[in-house]
């Protein structure tokens, strides 16, 4: 197999004042040329701790990481040389041009000026940067500034890409414009890893995906593979306030043959999954009204991934909140 | 020869954005100047009977300043490793095979090119005001003070690295200033002080750069206050180099 990245039970903690915290807790994955690879899961998953030991940011507890070929411990130049990491900061010079920032970049990674200035050109039409490449940096906007970090981060041809959480913060327009650019640099060959924990990123870039949380992995599989757990379809109850409680409706229809799981969130809100909708839908009407218990929408979609993560982890990825972040470079961090 | 093309590169780098940030600039060029205008009027009624010795004040005063100036651009190092700690460029060079040592000392070495110009333009308003300049030994002075920026940059650099935030790193950096700068004579000269201060100040590596600054700015190459500033200097560059070198290498950013 032609494994770009394979890590075999990968573990790290940091020390913090409440004793040490496990954030990566025995990852083992392998990522295939070509591909796109993705981490999906909450904030503080562990998925950027992964990803900065895998960038060499940040060294290794236990286990072993190659990475292009090389041992990331051992051979960490090597590594650097063959990869190209754009982190949630991006991280270009604000007070230098778009052009400029590509340039040193490309120097940093040994190229010669001569060269580089073709390759800065490419790359500014690559990733359509051309409008402001020659202005600074500080007055790009945020889907300018992300595609810039992108390009910073392929201005050596690396075999591997790595993107920490690459459209968050910008609107959806932005959003579905990056992703573009991501796709096209797939199509190119370059094997893309990246963390997000938005499903629909997920969903639409990867072409596999590792579901991540507290510093495991739940699931693995292609989207489609991973839906495909959750059979059939998903239902969505919202319960009127005030008549039967959550407890009532989910009882009733937890002992229906044709309710394969049921999850009740106790808000109001139940969700179910059945073998077909179609036929499941009729039924579970005049069951709920026979019961008196009120329903103020009823609506019926195919699994997300949202589902898979419910059904793994008992929780819905779009209720997390954004408050708990992984430990980035920001943040004290002391290796345990 | 690697190490030294990314030590240009990003000296380059640094110097651009330090030329593209005029405020900085500005602050960098009153504060010399405005030691100088506020400060020697308040030394010249200490002249004879107050315990300086005769002569123009700011042949005694100007070679502290430089001292000063040299401390304060090292000390002050750290502010914009934290800022492009947090803006994550720090990470962005430190995935890329550039060498660790350059990416510690391209900074280092941009700051101390707008030092000499800072000191160059504090020494031409000094000898429109008297001082007396002496070349040979206002070169040896800029060796020294040189290495005292680099020891002070580096120790900056390395503790924004380990304290990772501002008010942290702000912390340690004025809670060490202020004992360091009463405690080398900068501003008077230590000799006015008791017994026990003079005596504490021997453990201050800038101590013995003030004492040579004044023996260099008065025009004499050779003396114990020269050899004794190299002395404690050199060695003290190379292990807060090292150390700083190791902090970054060590991956804790």
């Amino acid at each position: 197999m032609d494994d770009v990245i394979t890590t075999r039970d990968l573990r790290k903690s940091f020390r913090s004042r409440r004793g040490p915290v496990e954030a990566v807790r025995g990852v083992s994955i392998e990522v295939r040329r070509g591909e796109t690879f993705g981490f999906l899961g909450p904030n503080g998953a562990g998925k950027t701790t992964t990803l900065r030991m895998l960038t060499t940011l940040l060294p290794i507890d236990s286990g072993t990481a190659t990475v292009a070929g090389f041992d990331v411990a051992r051979q960490p130049r090597q590594v650097r040389g063959r990869i190209g990491y754009v982190s949630q900061l991006g991280g270009a010079d604000e007070l230098a041009t778009g052009r400029e920032n590509l340039i040193l970049q490309g120097r940093l990674y040994g190229a010669s000026r001569a060269r580089v200035a073709p390759r800065a050109e490419a790359l500014i039409e690559l990733l359509d940067l051309a409008d402001f490449a020659d202005r600074r940096v500080v007055t790009y906007s945020g889907g300018q500034r992300r595609r810039l970090d992108i390009a910073l981060g392929i201005v050596h041809e690396p075999s591997v890409l790595f993107l920490d959480e690459p459209s968050t913060g910008l609107d959806p327009q932005s959003r579905a414009n990056l992703w573009d650019h991501i796709r096209a640099l797939a199509a190119g060959g370059t094997t893309v890893f990246l963390t997000t924990h938005y499903l629909e990123e997920a969903d639409v870039l990867c072409d596999r995906l590792m579901i991540m949380d507290h510093g495991q992995i739940v699931a693995e599989g292609t989207p489609r593979e991973l839906k495909q757990q959750v059979a059939g379809d998903a239902i969505s109850i919202s319960l009127r306030a005030g008549g039967q409680s959550d407890g009532a409706a989910a009882a009733a229809l937890a002992g229906q043959p044709y309710v394969r799981e049921l999850a009740d969130d106790g808000d109001g809100q139940v969700r179910l999954y059945v073998d077909d909708g179609g036929t499941a839908l009729p039924q579970l009407i005049r069951l709920l009204d026979a019961r008196g218990i009120g329903v103020r929408s009823i609506s019926m979609s195919e699994p997300t991934l949202d589902d898979v993560f419910l059904r793994q982890t008992g929780r819905s990825l779009r209720d997390e909140s954004e408050a708990p972040g992984d430990p980035g470079p920001g943040r004290k961090e002391v290796a345990a | 020869m690697k190490a030294a093309r990314d030590i240009g590169l990003l000296f380059q780098r640094y110097a651009v954005q330090l030329l593209r940030n005029p405020v900085w600039l500005v602050v960098g060029f009153s504060t010399p100047i405005l030691y100088l205008a506020l400060f020697t009027p308040l030394l010249k009624n200490l002249v004879g009977d107050g315990g300086l010795p005769t002569g123009n004040v700011l042949d005694e005063f100007l070679p502290g300043i430089l001292a000063l100036l040299a401390f304060a651009s090292g000390a002050g190092s750290g502010f914009s490793t934290i800022f492009e700690l947090k803006a994550g460029v720090i990470e962005r060079f430190r995935v890329t095979p550039a060498s660790r040592f350059a990416i510690l000392t391209g900074p280092i070495l941009a700051t101390m090119v707008m030092m000499f110009v800072f000191d160059a333009v504090v020494v031409a308003v000094g000898y429109g005001f008297g001082f007396s300049v002496h070349w040979a030994g206002l070169a040896v002075l800029g060796v020294l003070l040189g290495l005292l920026l680099i020891i002070m940059a580096a120790f900056s650099i390395a503790t924004a690295l380990v304290t990772k935030d501002i008010s942290g790193f702000a912390a340690i950096i004025n809670g060490i200033n202020l004992p360091v700068l009463l405690l080398a004579g900068v501003l008077l000269p230590i000799s006015l002080g008791p017994a026990w201060m003079r005596v504490i100040a021997h453990f201050n590596p800038l101590y013995y750069l003030v004492q040579a600054s004044r023996v260099l700015a008065g025009g004499t190459l050779s003396g114990p206050a020269v050899w004794q500033a190299f002395a404690v200097l050199v060695p003290l560059c190379v292990l807060v180099l090292a150390w700083a070198t190791q902090v970054f290498r060590r991956a804790v950013a």
